[in-house]
């Protein structure tokens, strides 16, 4: 799941003066050549910060996700709902760690990635600030909110940095499953009865404007932003990933006699590009700085599981263990 | 007040509402040491590099790797190191070969009787590293010089991780049943889930009445 929004605020390490000008052009020339970096390669501050964060944003954003899912495990309609909705949700909680340990590897630890999203120090998608009502809400994000991510983690498994690349190709290799369970479970409601008609399309309402969201707003594109394609960090602009979830799941959503809550919704044929209404950014703002509905609640359930579990990890933990951060 | 939510179950937690205060840093080790995990895909292919698992131990290490790494894709064997007992070489450029590119040096220690160590091979940069064999040596260095002599040849090696044979957890032939799984698992392929048949059906039921 997820992968999607990422805002790449200018930061001070803007300035790659400070570098060393030999070891950025052989860096540089890595990258144009196609090859990849590893993790013990000489690399700029700012590729190193901008992908800690970019991934750790990603792996919350991946044990997050899995809490509105996760509540309808014991909900889902029937044996084997619950058991491809548990499967999911186990999967999502397996790419967090994949995550995590290949931002490690970029030399941030887990103990501070962990403790930093519990304080609200570092963001995970916005679209996990919002409830699901209803059976239909965790239908619409397998299938919708799963799809952006592809979107996103196809582009960014042709990044530049290996360990990301490597946990990328295994976690879109699990979507797969996670798109067609959650397009066949939307199929299933919205071919149903009028009440499952009405369910899902309700549910659609709710989760349209998070979801043109997902992406994150327009890109500025400054020196910064260049920077970062150039060094193939960002892999495709949020405009340019927003563009290709419509052109592949409006028609999927409009076959299925379903609307979309947004008037202005068409392609144009001339540009071959989407209009719509521009989502609430303001909100967007508002909520991703702590303000939404679930906001409180998704760090505090994961809060609770982090110190419920503490005692048993220092149980576990062996004296003379040593941490070493993970090698690829 | 406490949190209320959607989820029964979640209210029920009494969760505190509001501003809380941050919660401590979390101590050095809480998610303890790393451990790199490699996997066989079918009988007979060489081991390949999967991922790092956090664990208290290696038993432990091998638990979460079997449940990270062979959970969704066929398996019949992994491997567990401790990250800290793997040693590795520098990174060449793709299409290098590294082993060229080494010094030969006197290793600081050396144990008294040759033992075998376990290469692997990382053959371009951002693929998995692959078990290349096992040559005997009396220290890393050796096993590396070994490792050249004997597999060092063919094509580009952009990188080499060395580590001891008895630092690696193997999975034993005798525990092969530990692999199988019920074939009753087909809800988490994407095969299984036939949406296109759902939406033919829906679309020929629902076709536009053309008039008269």
């Amino acid at each position: 799941m997820y992968g999607g929004g990422n805002v790449f605020e200018a930061t001070k390490f803007d300035d790659l003066q400070t570098e060393d000008p030999a070891k950025l052009a052989e860096f540089e020339a890595r990258i144009a050549r196609g090859e990849k970096i590893e993790p013990t390669d000489w690399m700029p501050e700012l590729y190193r910060k901008q992908l800690i964060r970019m991934i750790e944003q990603h792996a919350h954003s991946e044990i997050i996700g899995a809490l509105p899912e996760g509540t309808w495990i014991t909900r889902a309609p029937g044996f084997r709902r619950k058991m491809a909705q548990m499967a999911k949700v186990q999967d999502e909680v397996g790419h967090a760690q994949l995550l995590y340990s290949a931002a490690e590897t970029l030399g941030k630890s887990r103990e501070q990635m962990l403790t930093d999203l519990i304080n609200g120090k570092s963001k995970y998608s916005n679209v996990f600030n919002y409830p699901a009502f209803t059976w239909a809400d965790s239908n619409i994000i397998s299938w919708l909110i799963d799809a952006g991510a592809i979107v996103n983690q196809m582009a960014n498994a042709k990044g530049s940095y290996g360990p990301y690349s490597r946990a990328l190709e295994r976690i879109c290799a699990e979507e797969a499953f996670h798109l067609k369970y959650g397009h066949d479970a939307v199929v299933h409601m919205a071919t149903g009865t009028p009440k499952q008609r009405e369910m899902i399309q309700a549910a659609l309402n709710r989760w349209w404007p998070p979801i043109m969201t997902f992406f994150g707003p327009s890109d500025k594109m400054s020196t910064h932003t260049e920077t970062l394609v150039r060094w193939k960090v960002k892999m495709a602009t949020n405009d340019e990933c927003r563009q290709q979830f419509l052109d592949m799941y409006v028609p999927k959503i409009w076959e299925l006699g379903l609307t979309v809550p947004d008037p202005n919704l068409k392609k144009n044929m001339e540009t071959g590009q989407w209009e719509y209404t521009e989502p609430d950014w303001d909100e967007f703002k508002r909520v991703i700085n702590g303000d939404g509905p679930c906001n409180a609640e998704r760090l505090a359930v994961r809060r609770t599981a982090e110190e419920r579990g503490a005692w048993v990890r220092r149980a576990l933990l062996n004296p003379k263990a040593k941490y070493v951060k993970p090698l690829a | 007040m406490s949190l209320k939510s959607l989820d029964p179950r979640v209210t029920r937690l009494n969760l505190p509402e509001g501003e809380v205060p941050a919660m401590e840093p979390k101590p050095e080790l809480d998610q303890f040491e790393t451990y790199e995990a490699f996997h066989q895909k079918k009988e007979g292919a060489a081991y390949t590099y999967v991922g790092p698992v956090h664990a208290p131990n290696e038993d432990v290490a091998f638990l979460f790797a079997k449940e990270q790494y062979s959970r969704r894709f066929a398996c019949t064997g992994i491997w567990i190191a401790r990250t800290e007992n793997i040693q590795l070489t520098l990174y060449g450029n793709d299409s290098e070969n590294v082993y060229d590119m080494m010094r030969v040096e006197e290793p600081a220690e050396r144990s008294e009787q040759p033992e075998p160590y376990e290469i692997f091979h990382l053959k371009k940069r951002g693929k998995a590293h692959v078990h290349a064999g096992r040559v005997m040596a009396t220290s890393y260095l050796e096993a590396l010089q070994e490792a050249k002599q004997q597999f060092g040849e063919k094509g580009p090696v952009v990188n080499v991780w060395v580590v001891r044979s008895k630092d690696v957890l193997q999975s034993a032939e005798e525990d092969k049943d530990m692999w199988t799984t019920i074939p009753e698992k087909k809800y988490r392929e994407a095969i299984a889930y036939k949406v296109m048949d759902k939406i033919t059906k829906y679309k020929e039921e629902n076709k536009p009445t053309t008039a008269q």
